[in-house]
């Protein structure tokens, strides 16, 4: 078997009764209601943006979280990729009157057709090789986006202009122009690519890509079209980071190719492997450490940089002892935790 | 197209650049032949012995006594790491021991971001006294840190390439290059052999980190991130031969300053290292890719 990034999980795949799904299923559309309409109402307008962006980046780390935790596949670029989404929409939004949502889908189109365009080839490499040439893609995608600059109205291709002195805000939809219901707007697109990554997890992508992970060489002996699959995977990636970007144009109005840096696919990377790749709460606990956490440190006034030393321990942490990730690791923990105070409150009073 | 002598002075400070890229290359190489670890924090732990380095000098330190320090910071760090989760990683996938080194990337970044903030925009600079003697050729003017940059990366690569074929422990290496189970079972000390790779990348890094502190900035993100660069010339070499990483580093160097003067290419110089190494592996045939993907599996 060959050993992927972090080592499999026990397999996943039994029948479960209809109670406990039953059961998930409510916790996770009260969760979403309590997300959608309580939450704007108890959080300041600084953790209102927070969790915007907390929103957009667990798409991020959704679609990274397929490609290593489904497909076995790591990308080192994926910020890159999330840049392009962001300038495709941010073009489409000043050039045309489209609706948002037809943005959108656009911007996450265009995104899926480069990074087919840039699989395919990039597909005849694996393991760690791949990882270095997403590395490099990236860093090549990101020298690209600094000379073109991101658009801010002007004219052309580029949709540049180094004189314009009133910048217009890149729009966001007219329904959710305030900060509280664009939130809300990005939960809702964001629960939508949730939804489009367990119709394929549960379906036959998601038993291929199942198979590639444990072993390429058996999939391909099983029939399985490998190399579609995998380019099914990064388009799938690609199109979900597309469409984060297209939301995270609209949420911060302007942007700039120096908030889009390479080694922020290196922290990307971290911060999703600590979350865990084999779930997709492991998507959501990743975009909070990986944007509430600095806001939560910042208010507090604590550096930033602690976090960095964090997510290095956390990878060294998850590659070494807790392959799942934090998803994972902290129920089984506070499972044992409290089997352990109950096991000892018990002795105590006999 | 700008006249000859514009590019001039860029083939100097290329060909330095250039030097140490190979010599960062070299010590990746070396590391991942022995080990299977391609060594992401190598930038990082070169960046960390050269602030190191400033601020013993702030103290009034004398020079050649930081520049120990900070090789010395490099190796330790890099030694450390290696002992403590080289053997723990040691029957992964090389993709798991390398993101296991961008584990120790953050955590040093992190660390000097924190110790020697950037913040304030307080510039530093660590300058070698090499910088001011020099010589010209023709009207190009040639500073002597530009030719220890590339004196420094002809003479390791040699130097590599003798000590990994006449000595001892660079046979040991060569043979667990090939096969670590084999090579233990003929009674090479594994352990060994690898902390002895470890040292020695780490001595190269502290090198290659004081070299580009001086040569292109003195800064922490710069600095760690730069090691992206010579990774190319690594890439293009197919993470195997020394020879050709020093070839494509020098190539890499060179090509990068030589676009500088072409004012429409000027702003794309820096993808010169990404576009190089991308090209290389993409037309690399792909009965070689895939056997060794195989074989590195």
């Amino acid at each position: 078997m060959r050993d992927t990034l972090v080592r499999a999980s026990p397999s996943r795949a039994r029948i479960r009764p209809s109670r406990p799904q039953l059961i998930r299923a409510t916790t996770i559309t009260i969760l979403l209601l309590f997300t959608l309409f309580a939450l704007p109402q108890l959080l300041s307008l600084y953790y209102i943006d927070t969790m915007t962006q907390v929103a957009i980046y667990s798409m991020v780390t959704l679609a990274l979280g397929v490609l290593v935790g489904r497909v076995g596949l790591v990308s080192l670029g994926q910020v890159a990729v999330l840049a392009v989404g962001a300038w495709v929409a941010a073009r489409l939004l000043f050039a045309t009157t489209q609706p948002y949502p037809v943005i959108l889908l656009e911007a996450g189109l265009i995104t899926m057709v480069a990074g087919i365009a840039i699989g395919l080839p990039a597909l005849r490499l694996r393991g760690l090789y791949l990882a270095l040439i997403t590395l490099m893609l990236a860093g090549a995608i990101t020298v690209v986006l600094a000379t073109l600059n991101f658009p801010n109205g002007g004219h052309g291709f580029t949709g540049y202009n180094g004189s314009l002195v009133h910048i217009p805000p890149i729009r966001r939809p007219s329904i959710a122009a305030a900060d509280p219901a664009y939130f809300r707007y990005s939960v809702i697109v964001a629960t939508l690519m949730f939804l489009l990554v367990l119709a394929h997890v549960k379906t036959k992508p998601g038993r291929a890509w199942a198979a590639i992970r444990q072993s390429e060489p058996a999939a391909l002996a099983a029939g399985i079209n490998t190399t579609l699959y995998k380019l099914w995977a990064f388009a799938l990636a690609s199109f979900i980071t597309g469409v984060a970007g297209g939301v995270l144009a609209g949420a911060v109005h302007y942007l700039y190719s120096i908030g889009f840096p390479t080694q922020d696919s290196i922290t990307l990377l971290a911060v999703t492997l600590m979350g865990g790749v084999y779930t997709m709460w492991g998507a959501v606990v990743a975009a909070l450490l990986y944007q509430f956490l600095p806001a939560l440190l910042n208010n507090w006034g604590v550096s930033a940089d602690w976090l960095i030393i964090l997510f290095g321990l956390g990878v060294l942490q998850v590659l070494t002892t807790a392959p799942a990730g934090l998803a994972d690791q902290v129920p089984k923990d506070l499972a044992r935790l409290g089997r352990r105070l109950r096991r000892s409150t018990s002795r105590s009073t006999p | 197209m700008p006249p000859w002598s514009d590019f001039e002075p860029f083939i100097v400070s290329g060909l330095a650049l250039g030097g140490v890229y190979a010599l960062s290359g070299v010590g990746l190489v070396v590391l991942y032949r022995a080990t299977g670890v391609l060594y992401l924090a190598f930038g990082a732990v070169g960046a960390l012995g050269a602030l190191t380095a400033w601020s013993l000098g702030q103290q009034g330190a004398p020079g050649w006594l930081t520049w120990l320090v900070c090789i010395a910071v490099a190796a330790a760090v890099t030694l450390g790491y290696g002992l403590i989760f080289g053997p723990a990683l040691a029957k992964r996938d090389p993709l798991v021991k390398a993101v296991a080194t961008i584990g120790l990337t953050l955590v040093l970044y992190g660390l000097m971001d924190l110790l020697w903030t950037t913040s304030g925009g307080e510039a530093r600079s660590l300058t070698l006294p090499t910088d001011n003697g020099g010589f010209s050729v023709g009207q190009v003017q040639v500073n002597w840190t530009q030719v220890i940059g590339l004196a420094a990366g002809v003479v390791l690569t040699v130097g590599t390439g003798m000590f990994l074929r006449y000595t001892k422990v660079g046979t040991a290496m060569r043979a667990m290059a090939n096969d670590r189970e084999i090579t233990a079972t003929l009674g090479v000390p594994v352990r060994r052999v690898e902390a002895a790779a470890w040292l020695g990348c780490g001595v190269l890094a502290g090198i290659a980190g004081l070299l580009l502190a001086d040569l292109v900035a003195l800064d922490a993100t710069t600095l760690t991130f730069l090691v992206i660069s010579s990774l190319a010339a690594v890439l293009i070499a197919r993470l195997r031969s020394i020879t050709i990483t020093f070839v494509a580093a020098i190539v890499v160097g060179l090509l990068h300053d030589l676009l500088t003067p072409i004012t429409s290419l000027t702003n794309y110089r820096d993808m010169t290292p990404f576009v190089l190494a991308a090209v290389a592996l993409l037309v690399m045939p792909r009965g070689q890719v895939m056997a060794q993907s195989r074989e590195e599996a």
